[in-house]
């Protein structure tokens, strides 16, 4: 296992706030969680190497795409209303050069995939596996690539694609401004949300500021964030507070996992309404796996699994 | 890294929830007190209120009146003039990280009067029981668990402000613009010298005596030099003698 480097080590511009974020958290993490310092030390230079692609990736190229926002209220999300349903941009241009950063990071912090992932990266450096097929396996195709499981290559890629996929999500969420979006799927992609988070947000036009922030869902796919109802299940929309439990770890407060009985389902929840900096949410989410174990422990299903969810 | 306050004194209705909210968290005992005619209760800081809301309020020539509220609390000064007023090394420290300025149990050694009388805003107090030197040590415990200040944390007005210092003073630069349109001569008091920044948009004396650091009326012959620099510059001398004597 290697030692938690930190994340900025490798950029030799200085840190942007996404990245000084991440540093910020693994560092009390790591002295708050000691138990959690092998994951934080796998995970954590992975998460710095995605902000850093994510910082120079292109983004949604040309006009955005067309937005009805009377459909979009009912429930069809941004690139659902496509035309031909094409997803998010293609990207592929983009991956040799970002496997020949990722993967290398990848394999340093999981040596037990280290071999797959340097097979995986020889195959994208020989062109062996074309930038096209390489996008197509990440989005799902079926690829075979010698000397690489299945798993692992879903895994990589994922994690490959994640960075630009986030960017593009960024530009088209401009488009959502304004609508109402009520439902617990992502208004960009339609993805699963994997984490939320209480925010302070800070409205000069209201007179009195909320307390405890609001709820926002975090896409586990392309990391948009919307708002939601705070009592209520994102699932099943339940809001019986007999049914609705949170589970948490008293010595950890801001942190807990709201579940619902009636639908069985949970999401993890960061509260940083009273907290000075804002931690990076990936992070966070890393932080809170003691009580997603606990959560499944007690027959709850997460509405997302996270990379780390199934170690 | 430094933090910082920005108290937005046009947005506080004077609800004295940071008051209330400080002496809760650091459990603090009730003073007995009495009427005055006043919502200010203590009519001061004490060695058990930590935070106190001013109320000033004023009729101008005109016949207008104005009610003025100052949430007052220790500045938490970059150089702070306190801690040149100290003979002990450590009886006052600045945590590095936030620059909060805290006084240790050591203080119980210091001068009390001395020290008190360095302060430009007259906030140290001494705790008659303990015989230590007291006041708001930025809620450094909450503060290291990365929460809010309790005062902050209670004000749900949006007055009371708190972060990078850096962040807090873009905020305070950005207030001020919007605020100078409605009150010209607003202005934010001691920025360069304090970690605890008050917004305020009428002259600081009509919200409080200690509002800010320059009280040229009880300074003199010290040109160009408003009170806590004054006050830095005649301690710093002292407190190397003192530290000589005791080797
Ligand atoms: S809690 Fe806020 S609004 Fe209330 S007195 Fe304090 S600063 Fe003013
Ligand atoms: S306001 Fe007074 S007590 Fe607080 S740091 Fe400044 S000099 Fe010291
Ligand atoms: S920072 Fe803490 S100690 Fe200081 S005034 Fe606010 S609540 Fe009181």
């Amino acid at each position: 296992m290697t030692s938690p480097a930190p994340a900025s080590t490798t950029a030799s511009t200085p840190a942007s706030p996404a990245l000084r974020a991440i540093e910020a958290t693994l560092t009390r993490a790591n002295a708050e969680l000691p138990a959690l310092a092998p994951l934080l030390a796998a995970f954590g230079p992975l998460f710095a190497a995605r902000a850093r692609l994510r910082e120079t990736a292109p983004g949604w190229t040309g006009p955005l795409p067309a937005f009805d926002a009377e459909r979009f209220c009912q429930g069809v999300f941004v690139l659902a209303q496509m035309e031909h349903g094409q997803g998010f941009q293609d990207m592929s241009a983009s991956l040799p050069q970002a496997a020949q950063h990722l993967l290398p990071v990848m394999a340093a912090s999981f040596p037990a995939l280290a071999d797959e992932l340097h097979s995986l990266l020889g195959a994208v450096e020989s062109g062996e596996l074309a930038p096209q097929a390489l996008a197509a396996a990440a989005f799902g195709q079926a690829v075979a690539v010698p000397g690489v499981s299945a798993e692992t290559l879903a895994f990589a890629l994922s994690e490959l694609v994640r960075p630009f996929v986030e960017r593009q999500a960024q530009d088209l969420n401009a488009l959502t401004k304004d609508v109402s979006w009520r439902q617990s799927m992502c208004p960009v992609c339609g993805g699963a949300p994997g984490m939320s988070v209480l925010r302070r947000i800070k409205d000069e036009a209201e007179f009195i500021q909320s307390h405890g922030g609001r709820r926002f869902l975090r896409c586990s796919c392309c990391a948009t964030e919307w708002t939601m109802k705070r009592v209520s299940c994102p699932a099943c929309g339940c809001e019986e507070p007999d049914e609705l439990v949170v589970l948490h770890d008293p010595t950890r407060p801001f942190e807990r996992a709201d579940a619902c009985r009636r639908c069985n389902s949970f999401v993890l929840c960061l509260d940083t309404g009273d907290m000075v900096d804002v931690p990076d949410v990936d992070v966070a989410a890393l932080t809170l796996l003691p009580l997603e174990l606990q959560a499944k422990a007690q027959g709850f299903a997460p509405l997302a699994k996270h990379p780390w969810s199934e170690l | 890294m430094p933090k910082a306050f920005l108290i937005d004194t046009t947005r506080c209705t004077a609800c004295r929830g940071c008051q209330v909210g400080c002496k809760e968290w650091k459990n603090f005992p009730a003073v007995p007190t009495k009427q005055r005619g006043t919502h200010q209760n203590p009519p001061d800081l004490t060695h058990y209120n930590f935070k106190l809301v001013r109320f000033s309020e004023r009729m101008d020539a005109a016949g207008k009146v104005t009610w003025n509220f100052f949430p007052d609390q220790c500045r938490h000064c970059l150089e702070a003039p306190c801690k040149s007023g100290a003979s002990l090394e450590d009886s006052i420290i600045i945590d590095k990280d936030t620059g909060a300025v805290i006084y240790t149990e050591k203080t119980v050694k210091e001068d009390f009067e001395t020290i008190r009388s360095s302060c430009p805003y007259d906030i140290p107090r001494k705790d008659p029981k303990t015989k230590r030197i007291v006041k708001c040590d930025m809620c450094i415990d909450r503060v290291k668990a990365n929460l809010l200040p309790m005062c902050v944390k209670s004000c749900a007005m949006g007055a009371m402000n708190f972060g990078d210092r850096a962040e807090m003073l873009k905020l305070a630069a950005q207030r001020l613009v919007a605020v100078q349109k409605e009150f010209p001569k607003a202005q934010l008091c001691d920025m360069e010298n304090v970690s605890v920044i008050y917004l305020i948009t009428d002259a600081p004396a009509n919200y409080h005596k200690f509002a800010v650091a320059d009280a040229s009326d009880s300074t003199q012959g010290a040109p160009g030099m408003d009170r806590q620099q004054l006050l830095a510059g005649m301690f710093e001398p002292l407190r190397r003698a003192a530290k000589q004597i005791q080797g």
